[in-house]
């Protein structure tokens, strides 16, 4: 951003600073057709080089041919002895490594400079040598990296360790025949060397649990001369000690807390950082960690201090009391000169100070929001939405600070910045709103004020979707209309759009707007954009009908299916045109994309120890992703076999079948079909020197299913994960029996194989391996859908099937354990927010939404009450008679 | 560099350069032909299958050589044309030992005597039939029969006989080679 303003200006003033600014890519690849000359002019060469390397770095793209032609040019460099070019030489081999092809060409050339006599020479070369060089070509460099590993000369011998972590993603099985070397290495006198040996041993065994703890009791014993050596080996330990979920008696535990005395004070962060981000740490055992950082807080040093109040205040929710400890010296941080550490400190104080400090804290932050970047205030509105959950009465307080903080901010600078400061209010003022029904009308109008004057697109329609779904159900939802209203007449198109939505829920939903709403949606039947006209006309054509049940389906509720499905439906309907209609019960329901974590890639890749953990797929899709379940149902209808099964309705979550360090590790997926449950088993042979063949899972059922077909899964050798099929058909003459348990056995054929080599022996023989049980549950027959408008659907889907009954439940004791219960049990999707139970309430109701197998909506309400354990009444409505019979025949 | 070649700097004699590619089939000896040209102290004592080139450096008595000793492997002989342009000679080096071959290194000299490069340059090419101390070597003379030598009508070429472990045979080459040079100066 700094860099592209810079650059407008210096064009402004006429002038640039950067030599580089205008080079065009066809002519810098003409000069470097200079290459080729002799005899060669090292500084003209290096000149042109480095153009080279801008152009690259500035994202200019090089097609496969004149990279090639550019790269043969500049290997000729090699016969030149400038020191200076030959660094430049290396550093455009690795830039070039992946735009030109044959780049293995200069192998023998840097091998000769990473093995020669010229120390300038040698560091580089290994890590130019190793970004040319891929698995096939490893094994004629191993020698010389083994020897280069334990090379005197300690850059040499850190490139080498470097470089080794690099080639450890493309090459890890020959990298971990160097372990002697590394671990050689690891005792180097130099810190950088043992530093990067230690992180080469840690990748190299890092899959071998035995292994790494070995590692780590062997370097805790031997005392290591790196401080960033030991930073990693705390990073391991806590990575241990998380996985194994050992207590707090374990070696590595002790390892960890002694770091604490250790003389660096990098180290002693590191381990005060991570004692207090443990799970479940007593009180005891955080108190050492905490006095560090407590100590830390007052130093001289603006880093240490940093370092001290952000830990704390990343933990200050977790440890209230033990965090509230420092409160003196973090009051001292208040007026810290660097404005960081002070935020940090004043919103650390605010999440662990008393309801009564807040009015204080809040007067004293307000002096210097406007010193302090973006980025810290968001950290003081994430604290003051915390605060707001930790004290609801002060909610008035803190949201009106809030919007005066959108509202300076609307003021006081125009430019462009500031939309994920924005975005962090509006964030919290909605969340406030969601958690507590109590700061609902005030902070609508807090964000009615914001929406007229804000420039964000995003935030303008999020706002208005909220008004439409909570607006309507205040006291007096009149006076939201005219601010919604004027977004209609002031906005862009897609603001407008929105805007139009919200007013026809109010239209929907409040009987006596609805002939203003009418008057004010037909000024929209003309308006310029399509999609704000098309949704005025459905949604007037609608309100018009004056039908509770049409209001609900397609005003306030909507549609809940997923958009992937819908596209790929309507386009095979409209590839083979038939007399039928469109059935909108055969598009899948949306479901909640599959949120991946990579719970690992924190440790050594987020934090940039060693890049060869980082996860390019961190960026979370904001788009309309196709979910989990959308991508199941493309890898089953690929399946010849489940053709004729219709569409996916429901895949549950896995289940593991196995233990987990068992021969055979199987996990079990259920696909629910309208008539048929398709069971996905994912296997993975854990045995070296056995490939199995032919493998399937047979499916001992409960009576009235059905084993209809076994999709065999063709060969499983060692480590590959394979897929294998059993589709079950459901009990036709009974549509009310649908749950079940099913045992399991793995059948296979059996082939020994040479483990180095994974050559199978032709013969193999029949084997069995017995599974644990899968059950069939009412979960996986219902489809979570969120109504947004429960009353609505409620009135929509009507008495027709309605079936009620009442029970005492004796075992739970709170109504929040019986509201968990239900909600696992059922598979349904609790709406609104009626799954958090109010404190100190002695009655609660519980309102549950979702689709049963086939289509059918099905609603729930639960009413309970405690008094000496819990009574509940639950009343089962849906569209479907067999539907309201199966659910309300699960709870008894 | 050796003596002379300093000493002639401080006389500010300095040797001119030529640039020299030399090429062959994998395992013909040519790293360790060149090896053995390089002053002593510049020796390598182990010498592994190069995997694309090195460049390396000796000197004859009026010449400064600059050599690109490319990789003979299938996979990277046709890297090899990359660096024709700019050689002022050639040194083809031959396995007289392996006779099984021969016609592959028929087959590529006459790739490279095709090259748009080398046909319309009078470039100087040196065989040496190289191995002669293996028992089953051919002579140069039935080398550059069954190589067909004699058609290469419009270039000068010149084949010797060498045994690179030794460094015998190689210096009449290169004799061959710096006549040459230093006659088309003229
Ligand atoms: N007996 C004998 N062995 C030789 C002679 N010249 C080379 N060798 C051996 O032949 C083998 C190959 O030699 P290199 O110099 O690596 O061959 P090259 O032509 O450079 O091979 P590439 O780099 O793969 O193209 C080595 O083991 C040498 O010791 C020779 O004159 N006599
Ligand atoms: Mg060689």
């Amino acid at each position: 951003m700094l860099g592209l303003r810079r650059d407008k200006k210096d064009e402004e003033d006429g002038f640039s600073l950067n030599p580089f600014n205008n080079l065009e890519k066809t002519s810098v690849l003409q000069e470097a057709r200079t290459f080729n000359e002799t005899p060669i002019n090292p500084r003209k060469c290096c000149h042109i080089l480095t153009k080279v390397l801008y152009l690259i770095n500035q994202g200019e793209h090089i097609a496969t041919t004149e990279a090639t032609e550019t790269f043969f040019a500049m290997t000729k460099l090699f016969q030149s002895q400038d020191v200076t070019l030959r660094r430049m030489v290396y550093l455009t081999i690795k830039e070039m490594a992946d735009i030109a092809e044959d780049v293995i060409i200069v192998t023998s050339s840097l091998t000769k400079d990473m093995t020669g006599k010229e120390d300038m020479y040698r560091a580089a070369a290994i890590r130019a040598l190793c970004r040319i060089t891929d698995s096939t070509m490893l094994q004629s460099i191993e020698r010389y990296m083994k020897q280069a590993i334990v090379d005197r000369n300690p850059s040499v011998s850190s490139a080498a360790l470097t470089s080794s972590l690099h080639l450890m993603r493309s090459s890890g099985d020959v990298v971990k025949r160097w372990v002697n070397e590394a671990t050689e290495a690891a005792s180097s006198d130099n810190i950088m060397v043992q530093y990067h040996a230690v992180g080469v041993l840690y990748h190299i065994k890092k899959t071998d649990r035995l292994g790494v703890s070995k590692l780590v009791s062997k370097f805790t014993k031997q005392s290591l001369r790196s401080p960033y050596a030991y930073c990693l080996l705390i990073r391991i330990a806590t990575k241990l000690l998380e996985e194994e979920s050992e207590g707090r008696d374990s070696p590595l535990f002790d390892f960890i807390e002694t770091c604490l005395r250790h003389k660096s004070e990098l180290v002693i962060y590191e381990a005060a950082h991570a004692i207090v981000n443990m799970p479940n740490t007593s009180a005891r055992e955080l108190a050492p960690a905490i006095s560090v950082l407590q100590l830390f807080c007052s130093s001289p040093k603006p880093t240490l201090r940093f370092a001290a109040v952000r830990t704390l205040n990343k933990v200050a929710m977790k440890h209230p009391a033990a965090v509230a400890a420092c409160n003196l010296d973090l009051e001292n941080l208040i007026t810290d000169v660097n404005r960081s550490i002070a935020t940090l400190a004043i919103t650390t104080l605010l999440k662990t100070g008393s309801e009564s400090s807040v009015d204080r804290l809040m007067k004293q932050i307000s002096t210097f929001m406007s010193e302090i970047s973006d980025e810290f205030k968001i950290v003081v509105v994430q604290a003051i939405r915390s605060l707001c959950l930790k004290f609801p009465r002060k909610h008035g307080v803190l949201m009106s600070f809030l919007a005066s903080m959108l509202r300076d901010e609307n003021s006081s600078n125009s430019s462009q910045g500031g939309f994920d400061y924005k975005r962090a209010i509006v964030d919290s003022l909605i969340g406030i709103i969601e958690e507590n029904p109590e700061a609902k009308e005030a902070g609508l109008a807090h964000l009615c004020e914001f929406i007229e004057d804000c420039e964000h697109t995003v935030l303008a329609t999020r706002i208005l979707h909220l008004l439409g779904r909570e607006g309507p159900r205040t006291p007096s939802p009149s006076k939201y209309i005219r601010f919604i209203y004027n977004r209609v007449i002031l906005e862009n198109a897609a603001v407008r759009a929105a805007a139009v939505s919200a007013l026809a829920k109010f239209g929907a939903h409040c009987e006596e707007l609805m002939p203003s709403v009418v008057v004010l949606l037909s000024r929209s039947l003309l308006d310029t954009d399509d999609e704000v006209r098309d949704r005025a006309t459905f949604y007037l054509n609608v309100l018009k009908q004056s039908n509770k049940a049409l209001n609900s389906a397609y005003i306030l509720n909507g549609l809940n299916v997923s958009v992937v499905g819908l596209e790929r439906a309507l386009h095979s309907y409209t590839q083979e045109p038939s007399e039928t209609q469109f059935d909108m019960k055969s598009v899948p329901l949306a479901t909640q994309p599959l949120a991946e974590q990579k719970a690992g890639a924190r440790i050594f890749g987020a934090e940039g120890l060693h890049g060869a953990e980082v996860t390019p797929a961190a960026k979370a899709p904001d788009k309309v992703a196709a979910t989990r379940q959308d991508i199941y149902a493309e890898q089953l209808a690929a399946i010849p076999e489940f053709q004729g099964l219709g569409p996916l309705f429901k895949s549950s979550a896995a289940v593991q079948l196995t233990e987990s360090e068992t021969e055979y590790v199987v996990r079990c997926i259920k696909h629910t079909f309208t008539n048929h449950i398709v069971f996905q088993f994912d296997c993975t042979n854990t045995l070296n020197d056995q490939i199995l063949e032919n493998v399937t899972v047979q499916m001992e059922p409960t009576e009235g299913f059905e084993v209809l077909s076994y999709v065999p899964a063709a060969s499983l050798p060692y480590g590959q994960p394979g897929i294998t099929y059993t589709c079950v058909t459901l009990p036709e003459d009974d549509p009310t029996s649908v749950i079940g348990t099913f045992s399991n056995t793995l059948k296979f054929l059996v082939k020994d194989c040479d483990p180095n080599t994974g050559e199978p022996d032709e013969e193999g023989y029949e084997d069995e391996y017995v599974l644990e049980d899968v059950e069939v549950t009412i979960a996986d027959h219902i489809q979570k859908v969120l109504k947004p408008n429960f009353a609505a659907s409620w009135d929509e889907v009507g008495e027709d099937y309605q079936m009620e009954d009442t029970y005492a439940l004796s075992t739970v004791k709170t109504l929040e354990d019986a509201v968990k219960n239900i909600v696992d049990h059922m598979g349904m999707q609790p709406c609104e927010r009626s799954d958090k139970v109010p404190a100190d309430k002695s009655a609660h109701t519980l309102f549950l939404a979702g689709v049963y197998r086939g289509g059918h909506d099905v609603l729930v309400r639960a009413r309970l009450a405690v008094d000496d354990g819990v009574t509940m009444q639950i009343t089962v409505r849906s569209t479907d008679e067999t539907a309201a019979e199966v659910i309300s025949a699960s709870v008894g | 560099m050796g003596f002379f070649d300093t000493l002639a700097r401080w006389l500010g004699m300095k040797k001119k350069e030529v640039n020299v590619i030399c090429v062959g089939l994998d395992n013909s000896g040519k790293t360790t032909i060149i090896n053995q040209l390089k002053p002593q102290n510049a020796q390598q004592s182990d010498i592994v299958p190069t995997i694309g080139f090195t460049v390396e450096k000796f000197a004859s008595a009026s010449l400064s050589f600059t050599v690109f000793d490319m990789s003979g492997q299938g996979r990277y002989r046709n890297l090899w044309e990359h660096y024709y342009k700019d050689a002022q000679a050639i040194i083809f080096v031959i396995d007289s030992s392996d006779k099984l071959r021969m016609v592959v290194a028929k087959d590529e000299l006459e790739q490279l005597l095709n090259n748009q490069d080398i046909l319309s340059k009078r470039i100087p090419i040196l065989f040496y039939a190289n191995k002669m101390d293996m028992k089953e070597s051919l002579s140069a003379v039935k080398v550059s029969q069954m190589m067909g030598l004699e058609t290469i009508k419009d270039k000068p070429w010149h084949i010797c006989a060498s045994n690179a472990i030794t460094g015998e045979g190689l210096p009449e080459g290169v004799e061959w080679v710096t006549d040459q040079i230093r006659s088309m100066k003229k």
